[in-house]
């Protein structure tokens, strides 16, 4: 018996389903993950938060050996928000004067170096930075910072955020570290937003007698600024979940300050080194809360910036 | 997956002649040349960063690497910190097995997430809510990976948890939002009329896609993935919680515990020991070695892609 | 438009399933508890058997003494002969032994236990031994969560921490002493004598430079720099500062002259600008590369890192240096519990080195595998007889003779 038109069609169908079953599979199984990291972390938080309850987030105390354990994350938020801020300050100058320079300026042979330049800085693994940070950067900064406060010591707000120090490792070399790893995130998304800006206003401007600088800020700039934010923005949440770099150079000290001379620490610094020594519960708890912070944190960052990203993407390349 | 981002060429209009004609004031040419010297610089600042960091890993790298020659690749690992003797061959080993694990983890399921992107969901609500959540959880922090990996897969399974699969299953959810989206940039690549005329041919979907959308974007995909690994590969944070700290090579990741270049690097470097630190320098240069061949071949097949669709 | 409600449904199960799965996953949890009350149940009995094996064990170890160094020409250094004999007399075939053993926990004795580990490898070459440190805290966790088959800590476990071990009872074995170290880098001082209340406002920070009157006044002899002083701690948490902070707060805490007020622990709420290594070695890296920094750190790692230590003055009011003589004189001045938990700081005595830290390996009496047991005895047995032998060289004390044999009385309680 030969099979007929329609077997052959089922057949087939059949096998189309099943590969796009298959596919579909593939898709899911972020969904699921995404789910399961959820669902994992939150349910292991719990604990935590019944007992502390939202003073977790608002308590500077961090004593989770003791009689009565304290667990407060609000220094480590602090040192997350204060490393990262300092990453973003010195990164995104660089970044956005790097993605400039090699689309506008920088000769073509020039502008090939460059964007390999950017990438290999990319492909350096992070605790190869955190290396160079612990053992070469940190003791070298330590007379460059005492430097920095008999500069600025006596200005009135400089001299209380370039405080006394002594020290190497600082939520300033953590910032440092996280600038460069930040940077070539910001070039390169930076890099492909403003080579989106259509020629025709490039050379109108030029012909209306702009220099370049004025072109770039007459014409580049406004055309790209929304993808440069979420550029940023993505830039933000590499550099709050960045570990090992950080953890490495941070000093490890739980710390309020204004003065970034000083150590600090960092919701993921404080979970790679305080995991092994989580022998209670609670204490365990506390740290996946403050992995269910980071990620919450990095979630609302990146959603955010993955929405400006995108739609300033589609709008420019629309308008071409 | 910088790389994997297309690049327009920029025609740079030489202004000069421009500016002088048009008697451009003297302030705003001061100010332009200010301005583009600062953008110079910030390429200067990055290029000496880069520069200062690559010196002192070959230069402290090379002199254990070079100096032990066959033994740093040959030796398992000196087992008291404190004590001379090199030898990483079960970082090395240990690296390349949890990575390749993870590799055959992730990019299946990754270029079948791709393919249902480009060539099912297309614009429906599920695609888009998948596409948006790649984009999410390609932003979840490395050390959150880990720590999901420790409690959802390593806890239950007590001693026998630590292996290096944990590892791999860590680095395969790092790498999966990565591959499925260089993929997906790919087959996008793939021009509508060749699917078309499979189409006219009496093919189906899978088989148009199996056979005329994943060859064509096959290079593409394939240096992407290059990339994603070789991200994986330095990796650290989800490695800390998850394998172990074994110093004895271990070709099986199913069973005892691994270690990784990476993590030989951060232990060394928390250590005061020169001998440590020299090992520390030594994984770094070796572990930028095997990212660096992997960022080769990825350039290499993104070169042949072009040549081909030509 | 019904397509894409389609898909929304499968989104939903999917996530469903996920959330399902998930929960199965805490369903084992549960069931690993049950199992862990039928396991406490086989190890009482064990360890009942144990107490025979006791006296076998002992009984070898005080033959050892007796014992001559075999004529083996081959052995070049008498403490490798020693050794040797030894191991005839605890009558180990460590060659016979196989596995794998994987324990993880306090930095404070790796040092020792990597060498150990490095040297025990060479006659017992089919077990590997793996240590990973990582705290004290983070050895009792593990073996708690069963990850590791032994651990290495500082402390003893909390009283409140018992029931959370899954495998069921344990036993301390303690391996050696060591003194922690108060270390400073301070170029031209070469010795430094420190009370416990200048190291305590030093740590606190109520002393912030070294030329202050209360270093001064330890050191009438010195010439003191007017370096900032830069505390250097753990960063993670530790039985290194766990002994450290019990010595302070035994010689001047709240219920002696009070100027410590940190407390006792694992870790410390820290003033800031302090800095924070991970590790004993990660103390060392921060003392020795920063000029005033100051740190406690085993004297092992500071030897090894060529760090200046201070003299400490003990109970008895003596300036004592870091030796290893006056750390197993701290040991026969402390009390030893039935469980061989014991704390060697501030010990009473004239030439007690005051901040002696003890440790001990724990492991489950009850293992799962026969095999695996054997080589677990075998490996402890090596660090209480050859091991002994070798620690002085790294810098930590070997055990009193009597305590060593109490030891390996409690391997003795290590079965299958």
């Amino acid at each position: 018996m030969s099979l007929s038109v329609a077997d052959l069609r089922t057949k087939k169908q059949f096998g189309d389903r099943l590969f796009r079953g298959v596919t579909l599979t593939g898709g899911a199984t972020i969904l699921v993950v995404l789910a399961l990291i959820a669902y994992t972390i939150t349910n292991k938080s719990t604990l935590i938060f019944r007992t502390e309850g939202l003073d977790f987030f608002t308590q500077k105390r961090w004593a989770p050996s003791g009689d009565t354990p304290v667990f407060g994350a609000l220094s480590f938020i602090y040192g997350t928000a204060v490393t990262a801020t300092i990453a973003l300050l010195l990164a995104v100058p660089i970044s956005v004067g790097l993605a400039l320079f090699t689309t506008q300026i920088a000769p073509p042979w020039l502008k090939k170096v460059l964007v390999t330049l950017t990438d290999m800085v990319a492909v350096v693994p992070s605790v190869v930075f955190g290396l160079w940070g612990i053992i070469v950067l940190a003791p070298k900064m330590v007379g460059f910072y005492k430097n920095l406060h008999s500069w600025f010591g006596g200005w009135p707000i400089l001299g209380r955020i370039f405080g006394p120090t002594s020290a190497g490792r600082t939520f300033l070399t953590a910032g440092l570290i996280l600038a460069v790893m930040v940077t070539p995130i910001v070039t390169s998304i930076a890099r492909e937003v403003i080579e989106t800006t259509p020629q025709a206003d490039r050379d109108g401007a030029l012909a209306l007698g702009a220099t370049r600088w004025e072109m770039i800020t007459g014409a580049v700039i406004p055309h790209s600024v929304g993808g440069i934010v979420g550029a940023i923005m993505l830039g933000l949440g590499r550099a709050m979940g960045e570990t090992i770099a950080a953890a490495l150079v941070i000093g490890s000290s739980a710390n309020i300050s204004a003065n970034i001379l000083t150590a600090g620490d960092s919701l993921p610094s404080v979970i790679a080194f305080q995991w092994g020594e989580a022998t209670s519960a609670e204490k365990r708890s506390a740290l996946i809360a403050m992995g269910l912070t980071l990620f919450v944190l990095t979630l609302v960052v990146n959603f955010i910036a993955t929405a400006v990203v995108s739609r300033a993407l589609r709008r420019m390349q629309g308008s071409t | 997956m910088t790389a994997a981002l297309t690049e327009r060429p920029g025609p740079v209009p030489s202004n000069e002649l421009l500016e002088s004609l048009s008697g451009v004031g003297g302030r705003r040419r001061l100010k332009n040349v200010v301005m583009t010297t600062l953008m110079g610089l910030s390429a200067v600042v990055i290029a000496f960063v880069l520069v200062l960091v690559l010196a002192t890993v070959i230069t402290k790298g090379w002199s254990i690497v070079s100096g032990a020659f066959p033994e740093w690749f040959t030796k398992d690992i000196q087992l008291s910190p404190r004590r001379p003797g090199p030898g990483m061959k079960a970082a090395i080993i240990g690296t390349v097995v949890i990575t390749a694990v993870a590799t055959a983890i992730a990019v299946p399921l990754g270029i079948a997430g791709a393919v249902y992107l480009n060539e099912y969901g297309k614009r429906s609500l599920f695609a888009r809510v998948l596409r948006f959540m790649t984009n999410v959880m390609a932003g979840v922090p490395s050390i959150v990976m880990g720590l999901f990996v420790y409690v959802f897969w390593v806890v239950p399974r007590g001693v026998d948890g630590l292996t290096g699969f944990s590892g791999s299953i860590a680095l395969a959810c790092l790498m999966l939002p990565i591959i499925v989206r260089s993929s997906e940039e790919m087959l996008k690549l793939v021009p509508q009329n060749l699917r078309d005329a499979s189409f006219a041919l009496g093919g189906t979907n899978s088989r148009t896609i199996l056979t005329v959308v994943i060859p064509k974007a096959a290079p593409g995909i394939i240096s992407g993935a290059l990339l994603a690994i070789a991200r994986a590969a330095g990796e650290t944070a989800p490695l800390i919680f998850t394998i172990g700290a074994a110093k004895a090579t271990n070709w099986n990741p199913f069973s005892g515990t691994n270690t990784s270049l990476s993590l030989q690097i951060y232990g060394n470097a928390k250590e005061s020991f020169a001998t440590a630190q020299e090992r520390a320098w030594g994984s770094a240069l070796t572990l930028i070695a095997l990212a660096v061949l992997f960022t080769i071949g990825a350039r290499i097949l993104s070169a042949r892609i072009t040549s081909r669709n030509s | 438009m019904n397509r894409t409600r389609k898909r929304s449904v499968a989104l939903v199960g999917l996530v469903a399933f996920s959330l399902l799965a998930a929960a199965c996953g805490s369903d084992d949890d549960n069931a690993d508890s049950t199992t862990t009350a039928a396991a406490a149940d086989d190890s009482t009995t064990t360890a009942a058997a144990g107490g025979d094996a006791t006296t076998t064990v002992a009984a070898g170890g005080d033959t050892t003494i007796a014992t001559e160094a075999p004529a083996s020409s081959e052995a070049a250094a008498s403490s490798e002969a020693t050794a040797s004999s030894e191991a005839t007399a605890t009558e180990v075939d460590y060659s016979a032994l196989s596995g794998s053993l994987v324990g993880s926990g306090a930095t404070f004795p790796k040092g020792f236990y990597d060498e150990a580990i490095a040297e025990f490898a060479g006659i017992a070459s089919d077990v590997t031994v793996e240590y990973g440190g990582g705290g004290s805290g983070k050895g009792r966790s593990d073996l708690q969560e069963q990850v590791v088959d032994f651990a290495g800590t500082d402390s003893p476990v909390k009283e409140a921490d018992m029931a959370g071990y899954k495998g069921g009872e344990f036993v301390y074995v303690p391996t050696v002493v060591a003194p922690i170290t108060i270390s400073y880098n301070l170029p031209g001082v070469e010795s430094l004598q420190l009370s416990p209340a200048t190291i305590a406002k030093i740590f606190q920070t109520d002393i912030t430079s070294w030329d202050d009157p209360a270093i001064a006044a330890d050191n009438p002899d010195a010439t003191l720099p007017s370096t900032d002083i830069v505390v250097a701690h753990r960063a993670d948490g530790s039985g290194t500062t766990d002994n450290f902070s019990k010595f302070l707060n035994a010689a001047v805490g709240p219920d002696a002259s009070g100027e410590w007020t940190l407390g006792t622990g694992s870790e410390l709420e820290w003033p800031a600008n302090t800095q924070a290594g991970d590790g004993n070695s990660g103390v060392a890296q921060i003392v020795s590369s920063t000029e005033g920094a100051i740190g406690y750190v085993d004297l092992s790692d500071a030897k090894a890192n060529g760090l200046t230590f201070a003299s400490v003055q003990n109970a008895a009011g003596n300036f004592i240096e870091p030796t290893l003589e006056a750390t197993s004189a701290a040991v026969e001045g402390s009390t030893i519990n039935d469980d061989l938990t014991f704390f060697a700081g501030w010990a009473e005595g004239d030439d007690v080195y005051p901040i002696a830290a003890q440790t001990w390996i724990i492991a489950y009496t009850t293992q799962d595998d026969a095999g695996k047991a054997e080589a677990l005895r075998g490996f402890l047995t090596y660090l209480l007889t050859e091991g002994q032998t070798m620690a002085p060289d790294i810098d930590y004390a070997p055990l009193p003779d009597d305590l060593r044999q109490k030891a390996l009385a409690n391997v003795a309680k290590i079965g299958a």
